[in-house]
């Protein structure tokens, strides 16, 4: 048992600090440190940087064209991304779609995808919740019907994260209504440019169009679009969503933000307020007690040895975590935090804000967007029930 | 970076697993209870198993081992509520090792290892709380000697000790003795307290010390860091088990035709008690991982593991109590059991308040565990 890391892990870290530290562009770092608005091309610039060095399928195997790192190295290079200010990566393509890509598609649909999703030239969105499936995701209606070589889809998809800068999208479909929910659902992979599919905005409670609805009306679809086998697309979602978790806990994330609160409560003058100061503090043990738990997680992946069913617990804290976070930020500006100016999120604005701390700007915002947190990826309740079967059976 | 047990501290969990189970039952421990909350002959057994020779140097007859296996000891001990404070044995052996003269050493190192001296910190004051730099307690340099004048509090074990570490101010700073329990002016009253184990008032009148190092601050930090890890182990080996007494529970129990496990409203309870035990463990982890980090970097690794651990037995106890319903408050049920001893280790080496203000207090500007 060893808390430190390797030598050579350590050397993998400054190598990778080296390159981000290189690579990063400046202006993209500032707005992430800051919390300012991220445009479609930041994101997408950074992906793209990744993806020519081959690390935006960073956690991809060899045979993939991915460099093959252990869980402890992946998790070291999105240390160092989140570390030094780098957008999150959207795990739609890389890490959602691509490894049920690998894992259930046929080589054809493997040299199809994947290098676009590799570079990050293709930007994928999720089809997967629907307007009346949300935890209870096995009943999505959205039908895909065969007729020839085609699919005909019709429905409607929810809560597809920036899809309208989507070019494809990967869905959850009904082929099938024979025995149980489960048991009808296939993965389909559907251009969005195709006639038919309309995508509609769903302004979120900071008043930003972070979601979408996306209809589907007689769309066609080419069956060599289909993964796998009809009627099997949800053990390959169940294969995805298991993804997902690990990924969604983002403790690196919470580190970067909980050092921006000590800023920001420092620039409020609160850091020296007994009160305040041990919110903080009880969140900084939250944080350390987080990442132990994803170090463990990690450790045991690496080792093959007693593997750990905690991944649930991590979705849980991690989303509490980033609710804390997002809201101590909020409670430090006071006042502050409540002047409603959008222009003041974007890199480079020249007003004034309200008794002079832009920092302030972001602040309410945030903390209203992260609420979708604890909903988002299996709610928390659904988390709880994963947990207690393991404790209850 | 690993987390995984060695082959050797998989044995030596096995083997302590083995005889809290077999030689350790809860009717035992009962009459331990009864008898005042010590026992000389369960102690005798666990030193035995080599247990409290765990951090005595091999060079005195003692097995050289690391806070891992400390860890490891510890967990199992909570999981039977074992009374006899081995965490004592571990704390003492370590201080002397590290900060005692060599004649010291010789003479109590290898009686700590064989089991044959109980040596136990006594620290506590009336009027310090959880405060380290608190002491009324005054050593006097004498012709003879030094002697050590004041009063100790819940010392663990105290009236059956064989001798105590006592820190006490020699010429305005803080020092650490050693004091034995026979020597003349040494008077012991014992008590037994909330989880059953036994605890003594220590009074010291012109009692004649040894002294074990004058740099006694830095030396009961280390100790009350020992112990800080050691609890956090015992602890977590008392909610492992108290959750899997309620996981049983919850199962067995029928209310309104079926298992209460069926509910969700107690599913979640349980799931929020696995959640408080794995942040648990994993602090557990981090401060044994940390008791060899340089002085600043432990004391701030305990204080936040500390904190971790005590809210989390918080929970762990007070839920477990709560899903068993009226059982839970009975005397006669084991479960109330493990939720007395939770509580005491809560209030042991700083409580939950306590810690938060440390971690508040030592602040940095980074964040994590590598902060």
């Amino acid at each position: 048992m060893d808390l430190a890391f390797t030598p050579q892990e350590q050397q993998f870290r400054a190598d990778i600090r080296a390159w981000v530290g290189e690579n990063l562009p400046a202006d993209i770092s500032h707005k992430v440190h800051n919390a300012m608005r991220l445009s479609r091309d930041d994101m997408q610039r950074w992906g793209k940087i990744l993806g020519k060095k081959g690390w935006l399928g960073h956690a991809w195997p060899k045979s993939f064209g991915g460099p093959g790192w252990n869980s402890v190295q992946k998790h070291l290079f999105e240390e160092e991304c989140a570390l030094a200010g780098a957008p999150r990566v959207l795990p739609f393509g890389p890490v959602m779609v691509a490894p049920v890509i690998m894992a259930f598609g046929n080589a054809a649909q493997q040299q199809r995808f994947l290098p676009g999703i590799a570079s990050g030239e293709v930007w994928w969105s999720q089809g997967y919740s629907e307007p009346g499936s949300g935890s209870d995701l096995a009943s999505v209606k959205t039908r895909a019907e065969r007729r020839g070589n085609n699919y005909i889809v019709n429905g409607q998809k929810a809560w597809t994260t920036l899809g309208q800068y989507g070019e494809w999208i990967f869905c959850l479909v009904r082929t099938s209504n024979e025995g149980k929910p489960q048991t009808g659902i296939s993965f389909l992979l559907i251009d969005m440019k195709s006639p038919g599919v309309t995508v509609r905005p769903t302004v979120l409670l900071d008043g930003e169009p972070e979601v979408n609805e996306v209809f589907f009306d007689d769309v066609e679809v080419p069956v060599e679009n289909l993964i796998g086998e009809e009627n099997k697309g949800w053990t390959y979602a169940k294969h995805l969503l298991s993804h997902e978790r690990t990924n969604i806990a983002d403790v690196n994330r919470s580190k970067r933000e909980l050092e921006r609160l000590k800023r920001i409560a420092k620039l409020e003058g609160v850091d020296s307020d007994t009160r305040f100061r041990d919110e903080i503090a009880k969140l900084e043990v939250d944080v350390v007690a987080l990442e132990m738990l994803v170090l463990r997680v990690l450790a045991a992946e690496k080792s093959g040895k007693n593997p750990l069913d905690i991944a649930a617990l991590l979705k849980i804290r991690g989303s509490e975590i980033q609710q804390r976070y997002s809201e101590l930020m909020m409670l430090a500006a006071g006042p502050f935090a409540l002047p409603l100016i959008r222009e003041a999120m974007e890199a480079g604005w020249q007003g004034n804000f309200p008794g002079g701390g832009n920092w302030c700007a972001p602040l309410a915002s945030t903390y209203f967007n992260f609420r979708k947190t604890t909903i988002y990826g299996g709610s928390n309740e659904v988390q709880r029930n994963i947990v207690a079967q393991t404790v209850l059976g | 970076m690993d987390f995984d047990f060695s082959d050797d501290q998989q044995q030596l969990r096995d083997a302590v697993r083995k005889w809290v189970d077999k030689g350790y039952s809860f009717e035992r421990r009962r009459a331990i209870v009864k008898a005042g909350g010590f026992s000389r002959e369960a102690f005798g057994e666990i030193a035995e198993l080599g247990l409290c020779g765990l951090y005595v140097p091999e060079q005195y007859d003692g097995m050289g081992m690391g806070p891992v296996e400390g860890m490891v000891v510890m967990e199992e001990l909570g999981r039977g509520m074992v009374l006899e404070p081995l965490n004592q044995s571990l704390i003492a052996a370590a201080v002397l090792s590290g900060y005692a003269p060599d004649a010291i050493k010789a003479a109590w190192l290898p009686r700590i290892a064989s089991g044959t001296a109980l040596v136990v910190l006594a620290h506590q004051e009336r009027a310090a709380r959880y405060q380290l730099n608190v002491c009324a307690a005054t050593a006097t340099q004498t012709a003879n000697g030094v002697t050590l004048t004041g009063v100790k509090s819940l010392v663990p074990a105290g009236d059956q000790a064989d001798a105590f570490l006592v820190p006490a101010t020699l010429e305005s700073k803080l020092a650490l003795f050693l004091v034995e329990r026979s020597a003349s002016g040494v008077s012991a009253q014992g008590y037994g307290t909330q989880d059953g184990s036994r605890a003594a008032e220590v009074t010291l009148q012109n009692a004649p010390a040894s002294l074990v190092t004058l740099e006694g601050l830095a030396a009961l930090e280390h100790a009350v860091d020992i112990g800080i890890a050691a609890t956090c182990a015992e602890a977590v080996g008392v909610m492992d088990k108290t959750l899997a007494l309620t996981a049983e529970y919850m199962n067995m129990r029928k209310q309104f035709g079926v298992a209460i496990s069926s509910f969700q409203a107690l599913r979640h309870r349980a799931a929020d008690m696995k959640m408080q035990l794995e942040l648990a463990r994993s602090m557990s982890y981090y401060a044994s991982l940390k008791l060899g980090a340089p002085a600043p970097e432990r004391r701030a690794a305990m204080a936040r593991a500390k904190y971790q651990l005590g809210n989390s037995m918080r929970f762990v106890g007070q839920q477990s109590v709560q899903l068993h319903g009226g059982i839970g408050v009975t005397d006669e049920y084991i479960g109330s059991h493990y939720f007395k001893k939770l509580t005491q280790l809560e209030m042991t080496f700083g409580d939950s308040l306590h810690h938060l203000g440390e971690v508040s207090a030592r602040m940095q500007d980074t964040a994590g565990v590598f902060a």
